[in-house]
């Protein structure tokens, strides 16, 4: 009896010892990974800081837009998948404030409101805003949406288990679940146009400009000049969330 | 694809206002309700148990080791109806995998881990392990099997023993008690830290969860405990559960002032989202929220309650009052977790409108999926009785 | 006591061990790389073929339109640029991806007048921005092509 026991703790030393070793360098090698993590800033000051700038003075709610983008991205037509949509701000000279996208304003926004009742009447693009401290890229639980290096907020869709998360904490309503994917889908600034040089979609097709896309870090872009020029404003600010989406003539009454 | 749209073009026609185009569908549903209700009860039956232990309420001896094998059974399940409202199931390992140090959800597998693994089984363990020795030598097949394996081979039934257990079981039920404020808490957190929705953004979300977790706990065990002993012809201790009822009262009170406190605050400040969620109140959340978890959940088991701690009725009233309240507050505690959830959804982020929820009885959302997450722990429960039952136990500690 | 400490200090130890070989073992390779994501996902993204072309494609063939679109306009001593801004695939949606030759499938459009409503139409957001056309009014009958050539609609 004796001498089992003494095996016994023979053996228990020696497995102790491999397994401590293993558990030993398992632990150090995750923090190691993690210390490098740290030591990198998520934006790379030599790529380029994507942003974009909406003229709401110009918007005429065409919704070429969001119909581009949904040709271009392959969203699901269907009038609950959007990754931009154009709202429609008619104020009431009674103070009421309507609301209102139609299918995200493809096809055309259309006056919903009698002349003679109307106090004034604009059209918001709104879009992902590609928030420097995004609260969907704080709340994803497997780090399947982040902020890219050149500042784009992307969805690792191989890599998305679908809880919905960050759709909960985006402000803006910007994220859904494709429907076929079954994985969250967003807005990407087309990221896939931007590395060739092209324009997004919704961008190239706006009649009027009243889109303007570019690298916040290129003092002479198209982006930089319109922001010298108007007094931009972004979307609720009071969140913190550093957007990167930038609003010419915003009015106090668009949430 | 179609079957993921299909039933979002009535919702449409239901929209009332404006709301942003991809919040037509309510991304979270009767899932994610169910999932702080579970683990709310695991929290709750676990501060019950650890009443007796550590503050030494020695009268609530009788529901001990039946508020440990509950907490025990619900924690089980806890997490599956996380992974069943998930579109990719089968990937929900990599919550475990990749946790992104700052998202909440990520660090509550781990909170759930620690529970279940460190808190749980270990006190269960100790609390148990003298008895798994003897009973692993007059049993036979599979029971004989188990008892023989989940002792470790730790055979010692002396009384020297016995008192080790009973110490590192003390200690870890010292450390369970954070931990069960942490589980639930953090559950909490989960929602209190979105701050894009003011129907959950509050510091005292997490405090709120916490009261209400232990709130429906309580009330889960002494339900189980009259329900068992029914089943098995035993006299109801009534000194246990008249002070069971007495915690459940007091605690009832607390939960009620803090989630009054933060209704107050919100309806005192009346910040910009207010005007909606004064709406949303008093329209798509009246029933469950003043209906249910207001009216059934709180007050009329307050009423009783209290009346009870001036007034003590006929042994057999009380019974039948105590389990009736029991379930008012079980019923109550579930639409505090709907109103929370589905509340937060039901209006827009634009703060201009409304959508509204569809429950469906088929699908992974469905209400049948909902029962079976909700029967499968009564029935782990029953299994550990069959398995432990607290009532064959020879060993009694002394603390 | 000891042994039975040792025993659950161990099986702790061993668990939390084999946790993190099975973590480090899942983890997908570039995890981490820039942050706390799929290094590789950036490449995913960027994989994506884009469907509208830019105007330059068109141009390079289609130059003549290219340059009346481009034209502009006086009128009342003032110049305007009408469609000039309009990209081609404002109007031209692409019918098949930047990387296929578009001939196989060209962005052939219908023009009717709820196109060009569109823009157009009466609507009191648009003041100001753009030529409103009372579309309940103006030459019912006709197609607006019929007058106005979309590539720039006040010559002919």
């Amino acid at each position: 009896m004796d001498r089992i026991n003494k095996n016994r703790r023979k053996f228990f030393q020696t497995s102790a010892a491999l397994v401590g070793g293993t558990v030993f360098y398992s632990l150090i090698k995750p923090f190691e990974a993690k210390a490098v993590e740290a030591n990198q800033t998520e934006l790379d000051p030599e790529l380029p800081l994507w942003g974009m700038g909406v003229d709401i003075e110009k918007c005429i709610g065409c919704g070429k837009c969001a119909e581009a983008c949904k040709v271009e991205n392959k969203v699901p037509a269907e009038p609950f998948y959007f990754r931009t949509w154009v709202e429609q701000y008619t104020i009431k000279k009674d103070g009421e404030v309507k609301i209102e996208s139609p299918n995200g304003a493809i096809g055309g926004l259309e006056q919903s409101v009698e002349n003679e009742d109307i106090f004034k009447s604009f059209n918001v693009p709104k879009l992902c805003n590609h928030c420097t401290k995004a609260p969907c890229v704080q709340a994803c639980p497997v780090g399947a949406t982040y902020v890219s290096p050149d500042g784009v907020v992307l969805v690792d869709e191989s890599y998305c288990i679908g809880c919905r998360y960050c759709i909960q904490a985006c402000p803006y309503g910007a994220r859904y679940i494709h429907p076929e994917k079954q994985v969250v889908d967003k807005c990407t600034f087309c990221y896939h146009r931007i590395n060739e040089g092209l324009l997004p979609a919704c961008v190239e097709v706006c009649p009027t400009e009243a889109r303007i896309f570019g690298d916040l870090r290129d003092k002479s872009s198209k982006l930089v000049k319109f922001m010298q020029k108007n007094p931009t404003q972004v979307l609720k600010p009071h969140l913190n969330t550093h957007s990167r989406v930038f609003y010419n003539g915003l009015s106090s009454e668009v949430k | 694809m179609k079957e993921h749209y299909q039933h979002l073009y009535e919702i449409l026609s239901q929209v009332d206002g404006y709301i942003y185009p991809n919040e037509i569908e309510m991304n979270w549903g009767l899932m994610i309700v169910l999932y702080p209700y579970i683990t709310g009860l695991v929290a709750g039956a676990f501060i019950l148990a650890s009443l007796e232990r550590v503050f030494n309420v020695k009268v609530l001896r009788p529901t001990y080791h039946l508020a440990l094998l509950t907490a025990l059974s619900f924690l089980f399940v806890a997490t599956l109806p996380l992974v069943s409202h998930l579109t990719q199931p089968l990937h929900a390992y990599r919550i475990l995998i990749t946790p992104n140090p700052t998202s909440a959800m990520a660090i509550f597998g781990f909170v759930y881990l620690w529970y279940l693994m460190v808190v749980l089984l270990l006190e269960i363990w100790f609390d148990y392990r003298r008895d798994f020795v003897l009973w692993s030598k007059d049993s036979k097949g599979f029971k004989k099997f188990f008892y023989k394996t989940i002792t470790l081979g730790i055979n010692d039934t002396d009384e020297k023993s016995v008192k080790i257990d009973d110490k590192l079981g003390y200690i870890i039920t010292l450390i369970g008690i954070p931990s069960a404020f942490l589980l639930h808490g953090y559950v909490g957190f989960i929602f209190g830290s979105i701050k894009a929705n003011p129907w959950w953004s509050t510091v005292l979300m997490p405090v709120i969860f916490l009261f209400s977790a232990m709130v429906s706990g309580i009330a889960l065990v002494m339900v189980i405990y009259m329900i068992v002993n029914w089943v098995r012809r035993q006299a109801i201790d009534m000194v246990c559960l008249d002070t069971i009822a007495k915690y459940l009262f007091y605690i009832l009170i607390i939960a009620f002032a803090l989630e009054s406190l933060d209704q107050i605050h919100r309806f005192y400040e009346a910040e910009e989202s207010f005007d909606i969620i004064k709406i949303l109140v008093n329209g798509k959340l009246n029933l469950t929220l003043l209906g249910f978890q207001i009216t059934i959940g709180t007050i009329i088991p307050l009423a009783v309650l209290g009346l009870f701690q001036v007034y003590q009725p006929s042994e057999k009233l009380r019974k039948i009052a105590y389990f009736i309240v029991g379930l008012f507050v079980l019923f109550g505690i579930f639409f505090m977790r709907w109103n929370v959830v589905m509340g937060g959804q039901m209006f827009s982020k634009s703060f201009s409108g409304f959508t509204t929820y569809k429950i469906n009885i088929f699908g992974m959302e469905g209400t049948l999926m909902a029962t079976a997450w909700l029967v499968l722990p009564i029935l782990i429960l029953m299994f550990l009785l069959w398995l432990m039952p607290p009532w064959k136990k020879s060993t009694e500690y002394l603390h | 006591m000891g042994k039975l400490i040792f025993r659950l200090v161990l099986s702790f130890l061993v668990f939390v061990g084999v946790f993190m070989l099975i973590q480090d073992y899942l983890t997908p390779e570039s995890f981490g790389k820039y942050g706390h994501y799929r290094a590789n996902s950036l490449d995913d993204n960027k994989k994506i073929i884009p469907q509208f072309k830019g105007e330059d494609a068109c141009a390079s063939c289609h130059e003549d339109i290219y340059e009346k679109k481009s034209e502009t306009v006086s009128f009342d001593d003032d110049e305007y640029i009408l469609h000039s801004n309009l990209k081609c695939e404002t109007c031209h949606s692409p019918k098949i991806d930047a990387r296929t030759e578009c001939k196989i499938k060209p962005p052939k459009l219908e023009s009717t007048r709820k196109m060009c409503g569109q823009c157009h139409s009466i609507n009191a957001s648009r003041k100001n921005k753009i030529k409103m056309i009372d579309m309940s009014d103006h030459n019912t009958e006709k197609n607006c092509v019929e007058c106005h050539n979309p590539h720039n609609p006040w010559i002919e």
